[in-house]
């Protein structure tokens, strides 16, 4: 494969994390446009921790997933309170309010005679770790594809236990749920942490692979698109935010014709879908009706 | 002291504009229940289709509000068409998403046919200062808080002495009363969308002219300002979108004085999401809350 290839097949796996972070909240029934705020944080935790502290990068990327967690976590405590537009809004506040103190948040070391690290706006230049491991674009990509079947994984399995009908109950009616026994409250907080810490993950990875980030490319339209891949991929399946940003990525990005017209595309489509199949193509109905032929 | 009560009046003039901003969020969040994200993207097809008339046709002011006001509501019947008429009318999230999905349309839209990204748009010119001890006041921001006046005069008009009026307030206080009433509802709500595009279209006249530019970032301003005001006045209260420009305004001021410009941006964000948590109503917004122009 060529580089362009690998790159463009590393962007597809790497916005399927945040995909799956939002997609994930709207299982509980909110909708979310700050997921990006936890790539945000797992960038920069990520990228600080291997090209400032010099820590190993397993090391790195737990500490990202860590950090997702925890403030996702902490956002969600409060903010799970609210529901609906409220929650929505405030988690588009929180967003922002992450990429302005990004803005001005600065951490510069010595390192090697370079001074390395977060520069506020400027950004933060040289995260190596790939080039100083002597790892190439493809096997980096192999190591992305492997921590997102990881991420698929778990969430495939949470399927077959009871943790997915947990989530996909207290989302479907939170007083019903509650009324059942669950502690609906814990469950959405629960929910939102682990939606931060993929989030944090794929933000990790991508500052590896990007080597410079700063706080403009965590905009709130890159939030906006992740939330958009679940809701035209489908509720149904963790499938349906990949397929999401294969339409996206894969297809109108990619594709010459769509060149200088992919948001117009893209939005129409969404608006479309939104309309049409109100719960996305891949939607629980699609999926049950799958299930039961491959069963047979 | 003196430096606080001068920011203090920036701020309100800064503020009027954002009430502005804010008063359109509610109409439609009153009549629908439901937020037009693209709010600020509809605004900003305005702005630049009046610096497009501005740079290639005439100079004419009133040719460029004209020119502005047509934008704002061609995009606004739009985003009203798509977004709002034919998605269900339980369905108030998608509504939003849908939305946003129209914003990207928009904003890509305008990359086309304005490439060069930053525009001229007609100045004020430079006018003189009116001074009152050691206070003083820009005309631009007496010009702002004339034209916010003026607008806050009309609609108080037509909310209250027109049918028009009557129906939107009744369709506020109650959807289902207003269906049983024999209200057309879905005229009253295109209505609505025409109306809060009117006075989008104003306030973003009059901050275009006194930036005397236009880019495309203007969408997501818009939207922002007009979000934060309005969540801190409270989600469907007329009275809070003013109040809570013009607070919005006046913490922006001081914030931007005494701390600079990036403390300011922290600090509105962090002020929205406190409000959304310790006050999800608002300052005015009740359980009912009472809609009085």
């Amino acid at each position: 494969m060529d580089v362009y290839t690998i790159t463009v097949l590393a962007n597809i796996a790497l916005f399927s994390f945040l995909a799956i972070s939002a997609w994930l909240l709207l299982l509980v029934g909110e909708i979310s446009f700050g997921q990006q705020a936890y790539f945000a944080i797992g960038a920069y935790t990520g990228g600080v921790s291997t090209a400032v502290l010099q820590l190993p990068f397993g090391i790195a990327l737990l500490m990202a997933i860590a950090a997702g967690g925890l403030f996702a976590g902490l956002v969600a405590i409060p903010a799970m309170r609210l529901s609906g537009l409220h929650f929505s809004i405030a988690s588009l506040a929180f967003a922002e309010l992450v990429r302005s103190v990004l803005n001005v948040f600065q951490y510069q070391r010595w390192v090697d005679g370079y001074l390395t690290g977060p520069d506020g706006v400027n950004g933060f230049r040289d995260i190596r770790w790939i080039y100083d491991a002597g790892i190439d674009p493809g096997t980096y990509f192999l190591m992305i594809l492997g921590c997102l079947s990881v991420v698929m994984l778990g969430v495939v399995m949470a399927s077959y236990g009871r943790g997915m009908t947990i989530v996909r109950s207290v989302g479907e009616n939170r007083r019903l749920a509650a009324a059942q026994g669950m502690n609906a409250t814990r469950v959405r907080i629960i929910t939102a942490s682990v939606a931060g810490a993929i989030a944090a993950l794929g933000g990790t990875l991508y500052a590896h692979m990007a080597t410079y980030i700063e706080p403009a490319q965590f905009g709130l339209m890159i939030g906006v698109h992740s939330l958009a891949y679940g809701l035209i991929g489908g509720m149904g399946t963790v499938f349906g935010p990949l397929l999401g940003v294969l339409i996206d990525i894969g297809a109108l990005e990619t594709l010459r014709i769509f060149s200088g017209y992919r948001m117009i595309f893209f939005g129409g489509l969404v608006a479309l879908v939104l309309i049409m199949r109100p719960r996305g193509i891949l939607d629980e109905a699609t999926v049950a009706k799958v299930q039961r032929w491959l069963r047979g | 002291m003196v430096d606080f009560i001068q920011n203090t009046l920036d701020g309100i003039a800064l503020g009027s504009a954002y009430a502005l901003l804010a008063l359109g969020f509610t109409l439609i969040f009153g009549v629908m229940g439901r937020l037009n994200i693209a709010y600020g993207p509809c605004i900003m097809i305005g702005v630049f289709a009046g610096a497009g008339v501005y740079s290639d046709l005439t100079q004419s002011i009133v040719m460029i509000f004209v020119a502005t006001l047509a934008g704002t509501i061609l995009a606004s019947a739009y985003v009203e068409r798509v977004s709002f008429a034919a998605i269900r009318a339980d369905a108030a999230l998608a509504s939003m998403v849908s939305t946003f999905a129209v914003w990207m349309q928009l904003e890509e839209i305008v990359a086309h046919l304005f490439p060069a990204r930053t525009y001229a748009f007609k100045e004020l010119g430079h006018l003189s200062l009116i001074e009152a001890g050691p206070f003083f006041l820009r005309q631009e921001s007496l010009f702002m808080l004339l034209v916010t006046l003026a607008v806050l005069l009309g609609l108080a008009l037509v909310l209250g002495r027109s049918h028009f009026g009557l129906e939107l307030r009744a369709l506020t206080d109650s959807r289902r009363a207003a269906i049983i009433s024999g209200i057309n509802v879905r005229r009253i709500i295109f209505l609505t969308f025409l109306l809060a595009a009117m006075i989008g279209g104003v306030a973003g006249f009059m901050i275009a002219m006194s930036d005397g530019q236009v880019t495309p970032k203007f969408g997501l301003w818009a939207t922002m300002k007009g979000l934060v005001a309005m969540v801190i006045g409270g989600l469907a209260s007329l009275r809070g979108a003013v109040l809570g420009g013009m607070l919005l305004g006046i913490i922006e001021a001081q914030a931007q004085w005494y701390f600079g410009a990036s403390v300011r941006e922290i600090l509105v964000y962090a002020i929205l999401f406190a409000a959304l948590i310790l006050l999800p109503r608002g300052i005015l917004g009740g359980p009912h809350t009472v809609w009085r122009s």
